[in-house]
């Protein structure tokens, strides 16, 4: 298998590869199948085409550091002279190709990283990744870790608590990412100073600072921006250039500013809006949030570990030196991480209601993946929470597979009819 | 324009706005009292009657004296007397809060000023752990349970007259504040008697070991301090309020992080709409540090004067990121 893969990837150009011309049809999908996408989106549809589909470098010569999930704190890789890159998949390609190291019902995500990494061809990441950064989040990812090691990866293991809310946990977790700290020396032969820590905390919070503005705008009715495009922009934080991707999300920003005045919108007057939460979802696999707007529903706000979980909160700092600024970033990716993983989900809950009243939204829809276990769980307390708030959701249960898109469509579409009827019935 | 004033505050430097008030301030407290200011004996902040340019005096000074009574004389005149002072320290008090912490204080001014020392050296600060925590803020309210029994006890002649102001005695504002003026006089060891002695000489050790402690730990004595303590306990109906809308709250813990006073319920309480804790000191930090629209806010009489706003937010991090 792995021989032949890599032998189809030498014989055959890039852009004719499965994973190629996997890309290429959702960014079709996404690009044309849309009237009137904004300009600024542009520049995110050239990336991923420039990444995905003709396998460009985007950091070429740099020490690309792999992280696994939402729980890494970017700003010490920056601060450490490497570049963060979330290695969290979403093709159907690598999917099956990683099914030979899970469970038949394990979760998309966890198996396509897999097969991502096995093929070494760690696709977008055309560039180098040697070093893997794993936090101990949930069992699949967990149990990963001692398999990307096999395959020949330094793999970094990073403590996460299974509770949150305790002295200990926080304390356990600051000296966890202290621990981080330190190793990451090793990692990328560069210390971590208080200049270079301090540079990066801007340059985080100055991408931070770019993606608010968006998240605010998106609470405008009707609505001037798409949801799919906005997954387009948060996922391409995972790779790309930090400041190119906020000097992008700013002009982005300034275009919708620019559309409100002008009255442009993104979707009708009626349209449902939608919040949607659950397990990522993550490029090329947008087929449900595009399958929802293309059944004239509108995602105006997201709750996932693939876009606001990973840039909401801001680090706040009191004295700028290496200790504290450490703990107060150690803080900020624990504390109000709203992952599945851990005890208690209240502050799940409590944010998915107040976002719902502050997006004014009709409906939500819940994804999670086949096997994803701790999303699963959760599902139905999060109905009832949101239910008891009057918002009614929509639980799907999906994998990467193509096969289950007639029925997600019929049943998207039946939500959707159910929320313009509720809507015309409050009228 | 209502609109815009609470944009130009809700925008504004809270650091530098503290800063000024806080110098000026001190200025009022230590040299007020030459140009002939006088605004009673009843503070609720350490204007110390040490000083000698005092304007006012702090209300533990004449609650001290007071208290030395018989229980006789308590629930009579002498009993109206400490009425009075207390009425007029409920005054001042009722209007600011703890906000006297926070920015009249002249001791808690100096604790800051030696903490901006040690940030300009480049030394991260000391925090309590949890434990220790707990433990240690119960003693403020244990120093002000024996300022206020010790002078009893000299009334009813258990304790000797030497022991007078006892909790003047060990305070740091004593032997530091008239420093200020030019007076070294309080850092001395009186022996001219054993009692005076002892506490004179435990004066001086409090005093190195402020020095030492508002240098590792910020605002260190605060969390000691019985004024503090006297605070808290009139609190609830104070006009200015410090308020939190837990529904807003993120718990990303960034109040937490630049809090002074290592105060928790600050970030994970989400309940308590009066988020006030007794070793708050009102400085707002909190506030200004909270990127969520109206998670926190300080309101005087239920008219909000500074709401937490992610605007605000952004510029002064980015002014901190700069200068800080």
């Amino acid at each position: 298998m792995d021989n032949q893969l890599q032998a189809e990837k030498k014989s055959v150009p890039f852009n004719r590869t499965h994973q190629a011309i996997e890309a290429e049809r959702i960014l079709r999908r996404i690009k044309d199948g849309f009237q009137d996408n904004p300009v600024a989106m542009d520049y995110f549809y050239d990336l991923y085409e420039q990444v995905y589909c003709k396998g460009e470098s985007l950091h070429k010569d740099e020490k690309v550091i792999g992280t696994m999930c939402v729980q890494v704190p970017d700003e010490l890789i920056y601060a450490a002279g490497g570049i963060p890159v979330r290695l969290c998949n979403g093709f159907y390609t690598d999917d099956q190709v990683g099914a030979e190291f899970m469970p038949a019902k394990s979760c998309s995500l966890v198996k396509a990283t897999l097969g991502m990494l096995d093929k070494q061809s760690t696709l977008p990441f055309v560039d180098k990744v040697e070093n893997i950064i794993l936090p101990a989040t949930c069992d699949q990812k967990r149990k990963a870790g001692s398999m990307i090691s096999e395959m020949g990866y330094e793999v970094y293991n990073m403590e996460v608590p299974p509770v949150k809310e305790s002295e200990e946990a926080r304390l356990y977790w600051q000296r966890s990412v202290h621990n981080f700290a330190v190793s990451l020396k090793k990692i990328t032969g560069q210390k971590i100073t208080k200049a270079s820590l301090k540079e990066a905390l801007a340059k985080v919070a100055a991408a931070q600072k770019a993606y608010r503005t968006l998240h605010n705008l998106r609470k405008k009715a009707p609505s001037i921006f798409l949801g799919k495009d906005a997954f387009m922009v948060t996922n391409a934080y995972f790779f790309d250039k930090i400041e190119n991707w906020t000097e992008a999300v700013n002009k982005l920003n300034a275009e919708l500013e620019q559309r409100i005045t002008e009255k442009i919108t993104a979707a009708q007057r009626r349209a449902p809006r939608l919040l949607f939460t659950g397990s990522p979802a993550i490029f090329p696999n947008l087929k449900l949030p595009v399958l929802i707007e293309e059944s004239g529903g509108v995602i105006v706000a997201d709750e996932t570990c693939s876009s606001s979980r990973m840039l909401y909160d801001m680090v706040a700092v009191d004295e700028y030196n290496t200790e504290n600024m450490v703990a107060s970033i150690a803080d900020n990716y624990l504390k109000p991480c709203t992952c599945p993983i851990f005890t208690k989900n209240d502050d799940r809950k409590r944010k998915l209601i107040n976002m719902a009243k502050d997006f004014a939204v009709d409906g939500v829809v819940y994804q999670a993946f086949s096997g994803c276990q701790v999303y699963q769980m959760e599902h139905s307390s999060i109905a009832k929470a949101l239910k008891a708030e009057g918002a009614p959701m929509l639980f799907v249960e999906s994998d990467y597979s193509p096969d289950d898109m007639g029925q997600l469509s019929t049943r998207i579409e039946a939500f959707i009819e159910s929320l313009k009827a509720k809507r015309r019935r409050k009228r | 324009m209502r609109n815009k004033i609470s944009n130009y505050l809700n925008n504004g430097d809270l650091k530098r706005f503290r800063f000024w008030l806080q110098l000026s301030l001190f200025i009022f407290f230590v040299y007020g009292g030459y140009i002939a200011i006088n605004i009673g004996d009843s503070l609720p902040t350490f204007s110390c009657t040490y000083v000698d340019g005092k304007p006012g005096t702090c209300f533990l000074v004449p609650l001290q004296h007071r208290m030395v009574t018989t229980p006789e004389k308590l629930f009579s005149y002498a009993g109206t007397a400490i009425l009075t002072g207390l009425f007029y320290f409920t005054l001042w008090f009722l209007v600011f809060n703890k906000a006297w912490c926070g920015y009249a204080c002249p001791l808690g001014a100096v604790q800051d000023w030696i903490t901006a020392l040690r940030k300009k050296i480049g030394m991260p600060y000391a925090t309590y752990s949890w434990g220790q925590f707990k433990l240690l803020k119960k003693i403020k309210y244990i120093l002000l349970l024996l300022l206020i029994f010790i002078p009893m006890g000299i009334g009813s002649g258990i304790f000797s007259h030497d022991m007078g102001v006892p909790f003047c005695m060990i305070c740091p504002a004593r032997t530091i504040l008239p420093i200020f003026s030019g007076d070294f006089s309080q850092l001395t060891i009186d022996f001219s008697s054993k009692t005076k002695m002892i506490m004179t000489s435990l004066g001086i050790l409090i005093t190195g070991i402020f020095l030492v402690g508002a240098f590792v730990k910020k605002r260190f004595f605060c969390f000691f301090c019985p004024m503090s303590a006297l605070h808290y306990l009139l609190s609830k109906p104070a006009f200015l309020k410090l308020k939190k809308d837990g529904s807003k709250c993120t718990k990303c813990g960034d109040c937490y992080s630049v809090c002074d006073m290592q105060i928790k319920e600050i970030a994970d309480n989400i309940t308590d709409r009066n988020i006030l804790q007794d070793d708050c000191i009102m400085c707002f930090k909190c506030v200004a540090a909270c990127p969520e629209d109206g998670a926190l806010e300080v309101d005087f009489m239920g008219q909000p004067i500074f709401e937490a706003t992610v605007q605000g937010y952004i510029k002064r991090m980015e002014k901190a990121n700069k200068n800080g």
